[in-house]
């Protein structure tokens, strides 16, 4: 028995991923017609860095991200994570974390978090163990013996980072976690990822459709623009961190804003 | 208050029992047709000494629990596999539904001259009136487990066998519990029904004999008893169900 393993974070050391995307393409056959839904996408993700993949509806950022993940094959190109190509799901390199409702509703708040070790036989004793460090981290300690039901859209999504920390994977994909959430909620949450991001050190790549939240958050924004889906522009945010709640409205942060703008109203 | 809802509840069943005494006893309704709510009782009471009356249940209870286990295992395999395959159910669910909708008591006749009269009659009849809606439901139950749900497994390397029992079983538990008490009601009443008709022995066919001989007090209990039996069968599942789906809003 280790009683310091319950409470130290979940890794001291940070353990971050390098994610490359080469000349990826993604064609979808319909009946009809070839709908090219990505066109010749390249991206080099640096290990531990906050990059925000944007763009409208359509633009492919979600299919994107599913593929570094591994749960969607390109239809040419290659990804690839820490040097290694995805192929398909790899728990050990990746976390992702999904937009709303994705908690088994059945399994409480721990056990949820639990889920990707059970898959893997991890003891019971060692999975609570890991389960609770994990909820500590994200906030939730106290709230393991919760249902879904019984927490509120922010603890949710707390959950869901949670779960997809847990087997301290160097790399956390994002698929719009937020979308759901109220403004003021959405706001705390943002500031609770960028703590969790800071305390682990991890790579994270997060896709959303909010250019606020794109540029509060990241290091690097991606832009995306629709039909056929390719990146329109790649620009580093120089904000200092800690992120501020008045910055939002400062003049280097609408500069920002206002770029990504212009693109995403060209392409619409 | 749930202690109200309760209490008003038994008050009801307790009103019933009365209007049937009194209507009786006070000879509104001819107490030969409706015997008193006591006198029927007491007949209850009676019935369960008589070693043939025992028999009778013994005989229905196993054809009835036969059936279930039968039809309950198929019908769930069955409605797995059609729901799995897109494809398949888009051609199967319509006819399926089409089978529902008929009336199964009008292929007995059939059921007697392929089997006979006799336990094989009974559990096949029992098994017909039973496994369409436990197809159905399976389906259904199959079809509401979330894609999300699934992409999270996924993601987590789970294997097909994990993906079956940690996300499709508990996700599909509440409905096929569901499934499980209705095609319970369905398998009773086929095979009961399947006593009534054309048998010589189980509780069905007492029931039809009372009637014809005019013993309206047996009659009676023997409809109590059947009632008490399907209620509480269907009481003990939805138990079970309100435990298991707890998480459900």
């Amino acid at each position: 028995m280790q009683p310091l393993a319950n409470i130290t974070p979940l890794k001291s050391l940070p353990r971050a991923g390098a994610i490359e995307v080469r000349s990826v393409g993604q064609v979808f056959k319909t009946s009809t017609q070839d709908v090219v839904a990505l066109s010749d996408v390249s991206l080099e993700v640096k290990p531990g860095r906050f990059v925000v993949i944007v763009g409208p509806s359509g633009c492919g950022k979600s299919t994107l991200l599913m593929m570094m993940a591994g749960l969607r094959q390109q239809t040419s190109g290659t990804v690839t994570i820490n040097g290694a190509p995805i192929l398909k799901p790899d728990p050990d390199r990746v976390g992702v974390v999904f937009q709303e409702a994705s908690l088994f509703p059945w399994l409480t708040a721990e056990e949820n978090v639990e889920f990707p070790l059970a898959l893997r036989g991890v003891a019971k004793s060692e999975r609570r163990a890991k389960a609770q460090d994990a909820l500590r981290l994200v906030g939730l300690d106290g709230f393991g013996k919760r249902h879904p039901h019984e927490l509120s859209g922010g603890m949710k999504q707390r959950v869901s980072i949670a779960r997809g920390l847990v087997q301290d994977p160097p790399v956390l994909l994002m698929d719009e976690p937020f979308a759901a959430l109220d403004e003021q909620t959405r706001m705390t949450m943002g500031d609770e990822l960028l703590r969790i991001w800071a305390a682990t050190g991890k790579t994270v790549v997060f896709v959303t459709h909010s250019l606020t939240e794109a540029v509060y958050l990241a290091d690097e924004v991606v832009v995306m623009s629709p039909r056929p889906g390719r990146i329109v522009d790649h620009l580093q945010v120089p904000l200092a961190r800690p992120r501020t709640y008045e910055m939002l409205s400062g003049d280097a942060f609408g500069r920002l804003r206002d770029r990504i703008w212009r693109h995403i109203k060209k392409s619409a | 208050m749930a202690l109200g809802i309760k209490l008003a509840r038994a008050a009801i069943v307790v009103a019933i029992f009365a209007l049937w005494e009194a209507l009786s006893r006070s000879g509104i309704v001819n107490p030969r047709l409706l015997p008193a709510a006591s006198d029927t009782l007491a007949m209850l009471g009676q019935l369960l000494q008589r070693a043939s009356v025992r028999n009778d249940l013994a005989v229905t209870a196993s054809e009835v629990l036969t059936a279930f286990a039968l039809a309950v295992p198929f019908g769930a395999l069955v409605g797995f596999l059609i729901a799995e395959n897109r494809c398949f159910a888009e051609v199967v669910k319509p006819l399926l539904f089409f089978a529902f909708s008929i009336p199964k008591s009008i292929f007995l006749p059939m059921f007697i001259l392929v089997f006979g009269v006799g336990f094989a009659q009974k559990v096949g009849f029992g098994f017909f009136s039973t496994i369409f809606i436990v197809i159905m439901s399976t389906t259904t139950a199959v079809e509401q487990v979330k894609v999300e749900y699934l992409t999270v497994a996924r993601s987590y390397g789970a294997t097909s066998a994990q993906t079956a029992l940690r996300v499709y079983l508990p996700s599909m538990l509440p409905v096929l519990l569901e499934a499980l008490r209705i095609s319970m009601i369905f398998n009773l009443t086929g095979v009961i029904l399947a006593e009534m008709y054309a048998s010589r022995d189980g509780i069905g066919h007492q029931i039809a004999s009372w009637g014809e001989n005019f013993q309206m007090k047996q009659l009676l209990a023997g409809v109590v008893m059947i009632a008490t039996i399907a209620i509480a069968f269907n009481e003990a599942v939805r138990w079970v169900e309100t435990r298991c789906s707890h998480w459900r809003t």
